[in-house]
């Protein structure tokens, strides 16, 4: 450990540990453009130059290694100062073209100019043109204008990905960002490089001049498209209020876990978020009844709870078949396995998940379904699925999610269902199999409910609801809960589940697994 | 009884108000009948339709879109009148200029005008001088709703009209 002195505040770090870093520990921030925790530093802004007693010039903060009893000032004349002129270097040749910038409102330089600039130009001469659309890659476009040469996409390229696509070429005044020719980018992580931008120099084709980055709100959530469970933010507009607009997400974000995801995201959970309001299952389907308005949650449980009231009591519960996917979170499973498995004695329970996809070895896993792993721990045994036993021997099944559709072909879904009397669909999308179902009840995402996640490397992470959810679905656990109070099972158990903590507390106690992660 | 004794009064009262106001207008302007200037002055009526007040130039009227010199909205969508418009009625949807210069433009942009309160906010904020509400038009009354929301054509109209 090393002891220094910040702005007169005494702090103990450890060796090695960059001024920058020590000062964030102590609450203090320099400003940084070319800085980012993951990066190597290489010092190319020079906007973190701060005062250190006995060295003759300014250091920069980033890349200067703390020593016992270093004496440093961040908010000195000479800094203070020093941080004007750099940013009238940077200014000198950047176009300001805040209004039609995408990165205007979180942009790192316009932030910064207002709070240590505020300078007038003094430059009488014409700003040099540039390239303002060079594309880049498969979803970036580079523009050269506003580039301010920090190096940070060609360093994340470098160390991070390890594919180095993008360069510097050229020297001095001239040097440029660029790719090889006829070599764009071409990694599942390129997305990344439009947050690690300081400026609006790489923009996003998917988010370019859509909407303002002011007007987004912001959601914490988990991506739940691969088992990795990367901490994401969903930036969503819901539009101005006199103009009918149907509340949409603009982006994905991801959001700083070092335990799970470290600051990135794939390309395959940034960009595939259209799911999320696309092709919505947003009303109930009943179709024994004819009038709308009868087709109530209330109704469609009751028939439920009815038919595995009249099932159970005639023993014949190996005639209820139960198909759920891990895209049902923690709590869910738990709640199904306490009710089908434990209570009704169901034993035809089978788990059908997404089709497998392929690895990229960072961040995306083969498994394109969030809890995988919850679910072994919770103890739902995966079954191969058998068409003809369940075609045969089943009067009511249940299933949860449209992943069946990936693993049967049309015909074979339509002989498996054709004999089976009741059959009940859980979905929050539309799919081939609505058509076959009796009842078909509209639920909620992964972003639209509380919850847990258990990722591959038995990560348990905890989220709430980040969107509101679409027409009258409602997310599972809370028809889980009214399905077993319905059905009269062990009432003590199930009525004091009120709200998600209740469930969360309950796991916790009886499954050793979850005991250690609280957060 | 009483009651209806004081509807009476107050129409008495009401009565010798007006004719108060009657009488003082008419004193003043037979004064000035006779040449006599006074400090107060006589009420007088426009008869508004047919006889209009000249509006002052720093009125706030009905909103137009300025226009480049081949044409175009000279609105770059930046959506900053958008987001200060304190009654929300600007709505913009945004597209890519083919023009490396230019790169964005509104696709379409809507006031409402039914909502506006003419509060000049849009015309402050804008960084391009695109907005402006210099037409002294306030005639905006119309019979349906729908006429009222003002789109990027008919907003580049008025701008043709009065130049």
């Amino acid at each position: 450990m090393v002891k220094i002195l910040i702005d007169g505040n005494a702090i103990e770090v450890k060796e090695e540990t960059s001024i920058l870093e020590a000062a964030e520990q102590a609450g203090i921030f320099i400003p940084h453009l070319c800085f980012h925790p993951a990066l190597t530093p290489e010092g190319n802004c020079r906007m973190c130059l701060v005062e250190i007693e006995g060295f003759p010039e300014l250091e920069l903060a980033c890349s200067t290694k703390v020593a016992d009893g270093m004496k440093i000032s961040t908010q000195s004349e000479k800094v203070t100062e020093a941080r004007k002129s750099m940013l009238e270097f940077l200014l000198a040749e950047h176009p300001l073209d805040c209004p039609i910038c995408d990165k205007a409102g979180e942009c790192k330089l316009q932030d910064y100019y207002d709070d240590y600039g505020l300078f007038d130009s003094k430059f009488n001469e014409k700003k040099e043109k540039k390239e303002k659309k060079v594309p880049i890659g498969k979803n970036l476009i580079l523009d050269r204008e506003r580039c301010i040469m920090c190096s940070c996409c060609v360093r994340f390229l470098r160390e991070i990905t390890h594919t180095q696509e993008l360069g510097i070429l050229q020297r001095g005044i001239h040097s440029e960002i660029g790719i090889y020719e006829g070599m764009p980018i071409n990694n599942n992580y390129s997305g990344n490089l439009v947050d690690l931008c300081p400026v609006g120099a790489i923009t996003d084709k998917d988010f370019r001049f859509k909407t303002r980055s002011w007007l987004l709100n912001r959601r914490d959530s988990i991506c739940p498209l691969c088992s990795r469970g990367c901490n994401i933010t969903i930036e969503y507009f819901h539009g101005f209020s006199r103009f009918e607009e149907l509340k949409k997400v603009y982006r994905i974000k991801p959001r700083e876990n070092l335990k799970v995801n470290g600051f990135w995201i794939c390309d395959f959970g940034r960009y595939n978020y259209y799911y999320l309001y696309e092709d919505r299952m947003k009303g109930i389907t009943y179709k024994k009844i004819e009038k709308e308005s009868q087709m109530t949650w209330e109704n469609t449980l009751n028939f439920i709870s009815e038919k595995i009231k009249s099932l159970y009591h005639e023993n014949k519960t190996s005639r209820i078949a139960l198909i759920c996917s891990s895209w049902l979170s923690n709590e869910e499973l738990f709640l199904l396995k306490k009710i089908f498995k434990d209570d009704l004695e169901i034993e035809n329970i089978y788990l059908v998940d997404p089709l497998q996809g392929e690895s990229d070895g960072l961040l995306l896993t083969s498994d394109r379904s969030p809890n995988t792993r919850g679910a072994k721990e919770i103890g739902i045994k995966t079954m191969p699925l058998n068409i003809g036993t369940l075609s045969k021997e089943t009067d009511l099944i249940i299933i949860c999610g449209y992943f069946l559709v990936d693993h049967l072909k049309q015909e074979e879904l339509k002989v498996m269902l054709k004999s089976i009397e009741t059959k009940v669909l859980l979905t929050a999308h539309n799919s081939e199999l609505d058509s076959f179902m009796d009842i078909v009840l509209p639920i909620a995402l992964i972003a639209e409910k509380d919850g847990s996640l258990t990722n591959t490397d038995g990560f348990v992470q905890y989220f709430s609801s980040a969107l509101k959810l679409p027409g009258e679905s409602r997310p599972e656990w809370k028809i889980f809960i009214d399905l077993a109070k319905r059905l009269r099972l062990n009432p003590a158990y199930y009525n004091k589940f009120s709200s998600i903590k209740d469930i969360q507390k309950q796991i916790r106690e009886e499954i050793p697994f979850f005991e250690e992660e609280i957060e | 009884m009483i009651k209806s004794l004081g509807y009476f009064l107050e129409i008495l009262r009401g009565s010798v108000i007006t004719s108060r106001h009657f009488f003082i207008n008419m004193w003043f302007h037979t004064l000035k009948l006779f040449g006599i200037k006074t400090k107060t002055k006589g009420a007088v009526t426009i008869q508004y339709p047919e006889q209009k007040k000249e509006i002052a130039s720093r009125h706030r009227s009905l909103h137009r879109l300025m226009k480049r010199e081949n044409g175009q909205p000279r609105c770059v969508a930046c959506m900053l009148c958008a987001t200060v418009c304190p009654s929300e009625c600007i709505y913009i949807e945004t597209a890519e200029d083919s023009d490396d210069e230019i790169q964005k433009y509104p696709s379409s942009f809507i006031i409402d005008i039914s909502r506006c309160c003419f509060c000049g906010f849009c015309v402050e904020a804008c960084p391009e001088d695109a907005i402006r509400m210099d037409t002294m038009k306030i005639e905006l009354a119309s019979y349906e709703r729908e006429c009222m929301k003002y789109d990027k054509e008919k907003l580049l109209i008025i701008n043709l009209i009065d130049e």
